[in-house]
Order: structure tokens, then C-alpha cells, then sequence
């Protein structure tokens, strides 16, 4: 790693920095064997070096953020460096925490944190997230790139990267985000609310469409959301629904599952040509929810409801407490309106309503 | 009315008070929860560790009631914020000053019962990724 230096200072009384300073050895010997290919990115104003030894990871979990393109030269406000063992041959240090065995279907987390530092170490994948706070720095490892976790290629470096740009008042969020001329709404919810078809539905109907999962949110004034990657996910029932036909996503394509149905991770300029918008101002929070509607019915919703619609599922899913996110989402909710849109099985009719609230017609 | 004096269990808990309603996220167990109606106030006085008897004095100085309805609202409130662990036993505590601070000062108003309600849609998604806490002391230490 350059730039900085090993986390050295108050090793001793933190056993996570003694741990990730090993790790950052490792990385450094990885890195001398298999090459460090570097890449400086720019995300949410924000310039994100990553640092790959060797080219395995880097052609894994580059791809869904490459779009984020080359920053002007200069120090990163954030650095994460990626390696795995079986392509360059060098192992990461042991974990001095080691979760319980997983049971079948599981991923058990050991998650240290103190105030400058955080350990993820999963059980069942193997996936190892370290990350200093102070300088602003984490590493990623695996064993095996042939077992990157699902939820990894989905959203690669999410928890490193809520961590890191936490520190740079950006918030990661578990949304989608659509929208016309640059205004748009965020679509919160759990997996299974209908966000990622609604979203979807969205772009492919001729709005833009910053993400389907994801998002990093500047708080501005004015919010704005910006893209994380530039691939949305979908099973083979919404490639139906949307009549996503196999010439452009083939059946083999589904191939990965976090929960439920397999899905594809599609470049979202492939499902909709020139609708990816990596920046939207936001106007308003819809929380969408599967209803099975002739029409769609939406409400105007509390600022404590749309918090609720957004916050859980984010913070759960980042797995680290996030005391200095929920605050920030509790203020995006307070500064926009908050929409509940019980969804039709008319999928026009559903793009139209989220037209409707973006315009503030509720 | 239980002298046990409670606080909120931070270790494991976020919280957020939006448009008088509190937001309760539980990161050990994947639960979250809306606290309203007088709920709000007497999470406010858990922030600082109170007892039941101590809230409900403070509740009476400020909500028209009958004593003995504040406190059984505070009192099944408690019950029900102890059973889903949001808040544990604030064994070294002696209050902080919450309780007199929550005292209106333009006069009672009436009282709202404190209102608790749990959401457990997210556990699914949960379960699948357990999260064990570590620390320096010793690990692992599963979640409590």
C-alpha cells in the first residue's frame, strides 16, 4: 500500500489495527508477486483508489465500478486494497476471530469494531473486510476468487465502502433510484418489496436510472444520489415481467443467488441503452410494496415511515452499526417527502405513479 | 413497580427520534421498532438510565393522568423494551437528570399511552448472515 503508512499507532491496545497491519503486509508481499495494478476512481465526489495484486480480483469486481472513471491525479480521499491467496500465493494472516462453524445456508460474521477500526470475518465464505477509520484505508481478501460471495459480486466492497465514506459524511443506502432530468426518488425497502423491478421498470419505460440496489447519498443540500455500480440484478421472472427476452440476458446468465431465485448481474446500459445516470437529485423517498394492484395506489407517508422503509435494511445489511448513518438517513427522510406505492401488475401504470410523485402529485 | 434501573442497550442498538417518533434498529437480532405516544419521552429518559418509578414520577409532571395509568404504560413499556433486550440493567447508574428534564414547562397536556410496536421482516436476511460480536477480552462472544 502506499501513501500511507502501516497501521502501527496503538497496535498494541487494538487488536483489530494489529490484525489489519498484518494484513497489509500480506497485501504488500501479494502484491510484489503478482503485480499491484492501480486504479483511481471517483465516487460521490470522493476519489477512491483501489489497489489489486494481481489481475484476479481486479477482473471480478472492477466491472460494476469501472463506470466511475479516472479522477484527476492526486491522493485518495479513500483507499481499499484487494487480494486473494490462490492467484498470488500469499496467505492472509490468521484470524484471531473465528466465527462459529456455519450452518448449511449460513454466513456466520465476526465483526470487531472499535472506534478506529473494524474487522468483518465471514465464516462461511471466507471473506475478510478490514478497515482503518482514521486513515481512511481497508483491505478486502478472499482465498479464492472461484468463491467470491454472491453478495459480493453484487454489491463488491459494500461494508469497506460504507465504513470508509461514512467518514466523509457519504452514506451508503440500500435503494434504488430513478428519475427524469436529473430530479429522481430513491426506492427503499427489503429484498422482495419490488424495488429492483420497479426501478428496472422505470429505465426500461425511458426514465434514468441511477441504481437498482445501491447507492452513495450526499446529504447537499440539495440530496443527490450517486451510483455505486453500474449493474443491475434480476431473476428470470423479472426478465419476464419486463420482457427481458434471452437475446439480451441469456438463461446461463442467471447464475448466482443471495436469497431466493438465481439472478444476473446485467449491465444496466444493456437492459436500457443510455438510461444510466450516475447522479440524481433527490426529490422524494418511495417505498415500494408488492401488492398485486389492478391500479397502483400511492400515499404520502410519515418522514418516520420512510426512515423505516430505508434505514433497517441498509444498516442491516452493512453489517456494522452505522450510529453515525441513521442520523444522516433520518435527515434525507426529513427533507424530502416519503411515498408508500402499493404496486399493479400493470407495469406501465406503476412507472407513471412514480412520475406522478417525483412531480409531487400525490 | 420493578426499582431495576434500566438504560438503553447501545452495544447493540441505533436509534433515531423523527417527527416525535423514535426509530429503533437492532443490529444483534435484525429487529426494528417504532416507539410512539409518550413512548419517545420515556426512551429519552432511558438514554441517562432511569427506573420505572423515577419515569413515571417524571410522566406524571407532565401528561394529565391518573398515576396509576402512567404506571402501567411505563411499566408494560419497560416489560416489553426488556424482553426484546433494547435495554439491559444499568447496574452502576444513578440517573442522569433525564427524568426531571422531561418535565414540560408551559403546563401537563393529556397522556398518551406508550406505544411499542416491532418489525421482523428484515430477520430472514439476518439469519442468513449472523453477525458474533469479538472484542480485545475475549472471543468469540456471540451477540447478546
Amino acid at each position: 500500500m502506499s501513501g500511507t503508512g502501516p497501521a502501527t499507532i496503538g497496535r498494541e491496545a487494538d487488536p483489530g489495527l494489529a490484525f489489519l497491519g498484518e494484513l497489509e503486509a500480506a497485501f504488500e508481499r501479494a502484491g510484489a508477486r503478482a503485480g499491484h495494478a492501480d486504479e483511481a476512481l471517483e465516487i460521490a465526489g470522493m476519489r477512491l483508489g483501489l489497489s489489486f495484486a494481481g489481475d484476479a480480483m481486479r477482473e471480478a469486481l472492477l466491472p460494476p465500478l469501472a463506470h466511475l472513471g479516472a479522477r484527476p491525479a492526486g491522493e485518495p480521499d479513500l483507499r481499499i486494497s484487494v487480494f486473494d491467496t490462490a492467484s498470488t500465493g500469499v496467505e492472509a494472516p490468521p484470524l484471531p476471530w473465528r466465527p462459529p462453524p456455519p450452518e448449511p445456508g449460513t454466513n456466520p460474521l465476526a465483526r470487531y469494531e472499535s472506534e478506529r477500526c473494524c474487522v468483518l470475518a465471514a465464516a462461511g465464505t471466507g471473506a475478510v473486510t478490514a478497515v482503518d477509520l482514521e486513515r481512511r484505508t481497508a483491505i478486502f481478501h478472499l482465498a479464492d476468487i472461484a468463491a467470491l460471495p454472491p453478495n459480493e459480486r453484487a454489491a463488491p466492497l459494500r461494508e469497506a465502502l460504507h465504513l470508509l465514506l461514512g467518514k466523509l459524511d457519504r452514506w451508503m443506502a440500500h435503494a434504488g433510484a430513478v428519475g427524469i432530468g436529473g430530479r429522481g426518488a430513491l426506492v427503499v425497502g427489503r429484498s422482495g418489496s419490488g424495488k429492483s423491478t420497479l426501478s428496472l421498470s422505470c429505465a426500461l419505460a425511458g426514465m434514468v436510472i441511477a441504481a437498482d440496489d445501491y447507492v452513495v447519498l450526499d446529504l447537499g443540500p440539495p440530496p443527490v444520489a450517486h451510483a455505486v455500480q453500474s449493474t443491475a440484478k434480476l431473476t428470470e421472472k423479472t426478465a419476464g415481467l419486463l420482457e427481458i427476452g434471452a437475446d439480451t440476458v441469456a438463461p446461463e446468465e442467471y447464475s448466482f443467488a443471495i436469497e431466493g431465485a438465481p439472478k444476473a448481474e446485467v449491465q444496466i446500459e444493456r437492459l436500457a441503452p443510455g438510461r444510466f445516470e450516475p447522479a440524481l437529485e433527490v426529490v422524494a423517498v418511495i417505498a415500494p410494496t408488492v401488492a398485486g394492484l389492478e391500479s397502483p395506489r400511492a400515499e404520502r407517508i410519515s418522514a418516520a415511515r420512510g426512515l423505516q422503509a430505508l434505514a433497517p435494511s441498509t444498516l442491516i445489511q452493512m453489517h456494522s452499526r452505522g450510529a453515525t448513518a441513521l442520523p444522516a438517513l433520518a435527515a434525507l427522510a426529513r427533507a424530502v417527502p416519503s411515498y408508500s406505492l402499493a404496486l399493479s401488475t400493470d407495469i406501465a401504470a406503476n412507472v407513471v405513479a412514480v412520475t406522478r410523485l417525483l412531480d409531487g402529485d400525490d | 413497580m420493578s426499582e431495576a434501573r434500566l438504560r438503553i442497550n447501545s452495544e447493540n442498538v441505533v436509534h433515531e427520534t423523527i417527527e416525535g417518533e423514535v426509530i429503533v434498529i437492532d443490529l444483534a437480532s435484525g429487529s426494528y421498532f417504532s416507539l410512539s405516544g409518550s413512548a419517545p419521552a420515556i426512551w429519552e429518559m432511558l438514554a441517562g438510565g432511569v427506573t420505572a418509578a423515577e419515569a413515571a414520577a417524571a410522566l406524571e409532571a407532565r401528561y394529565e393522568a391518573d398515576p396509576a395509568t402512567i404506571g402501567s404504560g411505563v411499566e408494560e413499556l419497560f416489560g416489553k423494551l426488556a424482553e426484546a433486550r433494547l435495554v439491559v440493567e444499568d447496574a452502576n447508574g444513578n440517573g442522569n437528570g433525564n427524568a426531571a428534564a422531561a418535565v414540560a414547562a408551559d403546563g401537563k397536556t393529556a397522556f398518551e399511552k406508550p406505544a411499542f410496536e416491532r418489525y421482523t421482516d428484515m430477520q430472514d436476511y439476518f439469519l442468513l448472515d449472523p453477525i458474533h460480536e469479538v472484542s480485545p477480552e475475549g472471543w468469540p462472544k456471540p451477540a447478546e
